[in-house]
């Protein structure tokens, strides 16, 4: 413990805590992964329980470090800390810890008997979880390349994401088949847009200034 | 390539240059200081420090002196200094150290106040402030009658000065050596330059005696302020270390080094009061850290015993390290006693969230109202 304060350099606290972020995303994702597939893939719900909530705890652990950590450099540095980017990492870990009580949640649909592996529409499930799964990951390299660039296109793309997800939910509420079939589709799409928005709000911390973060998790006409 | 927000724009080995030169203006400093009591003469320095015969009024003058300069380190200093000229006897240096150490903790209990308008965050912040004043407030109640009965410290004190002088053959005196010939040039040419303007012995010394302290307050505040920058990283890497890891033998290590780096156990304290008030650190943990801080101040007097004339400098020095270190043998290492600072500071701290009123009456009282009535009484 000791030899910390002797060890080279000593800047870098920021971006240590930006390297926690970045795994408590692949830790969502992983999280994610296990609990779409006891969904769509046919996975034992009960064989990834206990996986997922050791992750979950992972990811719930790391936001506290964060936090600590996050304490520890405004005490230290005083009014030299970068506020801005403490008050910008405050805010995306709480939207990383939605993601994973999201993946959480779906992993709740297996657990209550929903297995969709058999269903006529697995093919455009399995497409959906690809993409969410995809998208965690990219959104953690872009956060860990801080590379705006991406994040601007990206966030582009998500807009009509969101969008396909309302579509879902409304055509589960119109949908003329059984409760059975209709419930678990729309809560599905429900929980992957919110993954969707969460993780928008974490890429719009590279892109856009403090005061305008934390919107892409409400509706588009309350964004503005 | 343009530094980030928040980040330092000066390098750090401009710094550490810096600092080495603000050191030199330090000791500079405390031989100004005893130059300037020497002007004064041998009858002025008695008849002044009779007044402080006291142990118990030694012990005020010292909270007072470290509450009004806000630094232990600038007291402590300019004890060094007035012992190392051979004008302040090294027995009523004693108490005067003693109470720089509660002195000192006026710092951070100011800055818990921060947390007034909450209350959670108040009662945690004000427990981990006063848990320093707590400790030094008992350490005292149980050395001070134990160094008046005994001399235990001086005289342990005195026997490491004399292997230590040996070791390193300090040369005491007129001659001196390197260091001391070169921080005695400036305060001589400010002394023979005051006597080539006319003015007395009296006036000599009492410009000399507050050129001295300027000095010695400005290098150390300066000091402090390059050395944090400079050390912020580590800092925080250490704190966030001690947080994951808790507390015991390596927090009082970490609170020692970072508090020698920075030369102040003040920053080092306060800022762990925010982190206290936060919860994310608790008095337990912070406890160590704060017993390392109030080792590591002491490296500040014995630089200024390298300035000292005479071995009793160091010897007073030493005392001040001898006094924290017992301190932590009492009052960390004993488990039955560790817990009476904390259980004490808890206490006050549920009562200034109840009261808000008790804050200032804690406050005013402990650091103002009761060391000036001492020295008023006992002088």
């Amino acid at each position: 413990m000791v030899w910390e304060f002797f060890k080279a350099g000593g800047d870098e606290q920021l971006e240590e805590i930006e390297g926690l972020i970045v795994q408590m995303l692949l830790d969502c994702r992983h999280t994610f992964d296990l609990a779409i597939n006891a969904v769509v893939s046919g996975t034992e719900a009960a064989a990834v329980g206990k996986t997922i909530r050791k992750s979950d705890r992972r990811v719930n652990k790391a936001e506290r470090k964060v936090r600590r950590q996050l304490v520890v450099h405004v005490s230290v540095r005083g009014e030299r800390a970068d506020l801005p980017r403490v008050l910008v990492t405050t805010s995306i870990i709480k939207d990383i810890e939605r993601v994973g009580d999201y993946a959480k949640n779906v992993w709740d649909l297996a657990d209550a008997g929903i297995d969709l592996s058999q269903a006529a529409d697995v093919d455009s499930l399995l497409e959906l979880r690809d993409r969410t799964s995809n998208l965690i990951a990219e959104s953690a390299r872009i956060v860990g390349d801080r590379d705006t660039g991406a994040a601007e296109s990206l966030l582009k793309e998500l807009e009509d994401v969101l969008d396909e997800y309302d579509d879902c939910i409304q055509a589960q509420i119109e949908s003329t088949g059984t409760p059975r079939d209709a419930v678990p589709r729309a809560l599905l799409c429900r929980y992957l847009k919110r993954i969707t928005a969460h993780l928008m709000n974490v890429l719009t911390s590279l892109v856009m200034p403090f005061d305008r973060l934390d919107y892409y998790d409400e509706d588009k006409a309350d964004r503005d | 390539m343009s530094p980030e927000p928040g980040q330092d724009r000066v390098p750090p080995w401009v710094r550490l240059l810096l600092v080495l030169i603000l050191l030199y203006i330090f000791l500079t400093g405390v031989k100004a200081l005893e130059s300037g009591i020497k002007a004064f003469g041998e009858d002025f320095t008695n008849s002044l420090f009779q007044r402080a015969s006291n142990p118990l009024a030694g012990l005020f003058v010292g909270v007072l002196a470290t509450v009004a300069v806000q630094s232990s380190s600038v007291t402590t200093s300019a004890i060094v200094g007035l012992v190392g000229a051979g004008s302040l006897p090294v027995e009523l240096a004693v108490p005067m150290i003693m109470g720089a150490n509660i002195g000192t903790t006026v710092t951070n209990t100011l800055a818990s106040l921060g947390f007034l308008r909450r209350t959670d965050e108040f009662r945690r912040a004000f427990a981990g402030a006063t848990m320093h004043d707590f400790f030094n407030i008992c350490n005292v109640a149980v050395m001070l009658p134990l160094e008046l009965l005994t001399g235990v410290l001086t005289k342990t004190a005195t026997w490491i000065a004399d292997a230590v002088g040996g070791l390193f053959t300090f040369e005491y005196g007129e001659s001196g050596g390197a260091l001391k010939t070169a921080v005695k040039a400036p305060a001589r040419l400010m002394e023979s330059l005051l006597d080539r303007l006319g003015c007395g012995d009296h006036l000599t010394g009492a410009l000399l005696l507050v050129f001295g302290l300027v000095l010695i307050f400005l290098a150390l505040a300066y000091i402090t302020r390059n050395m944090k920058l400079v050390m912020a990283g580590r800092i925080e890497r250490s704190m966030n270390a001690v947080l994951s890891k808790g507390g015991g033998l390596a927090a009082i290590t970490i609170g020692m080094i970072v508090t020698v780096a920075v030369q102040s156990s003040s920053i080092t304290t306060s800022v762990l009061v925010p982190m206290i008030a936060a919860g994310v650190l608790t008095l337990r943990n912070a406890y160590p850290m704060t017993l390392g801080a109030n080792i590591g101040t002491t490296i500040t007097a014995l630089l200024a015993s390298l300035a000292a004339e005479i071995p009793a400098g160091m010897v007073i020095a030493l005392v001040h390290l001898l006094f924290n270190l017992s301190g932590l043998l009492v009052w960390y290492v004993v488990p039955g006693l560790r817990g009476v600072p904390l259980a004490l500071a808890e206490k006050v701290a549920v009562i200034a969230e109840r009261r808000k009123s008790f804050v200032v009456v804690y406050v005013v009282g402990v650091f103002v109202i009761i060391p000036l009535v001492g020295v008023l009484v006992l002088q």
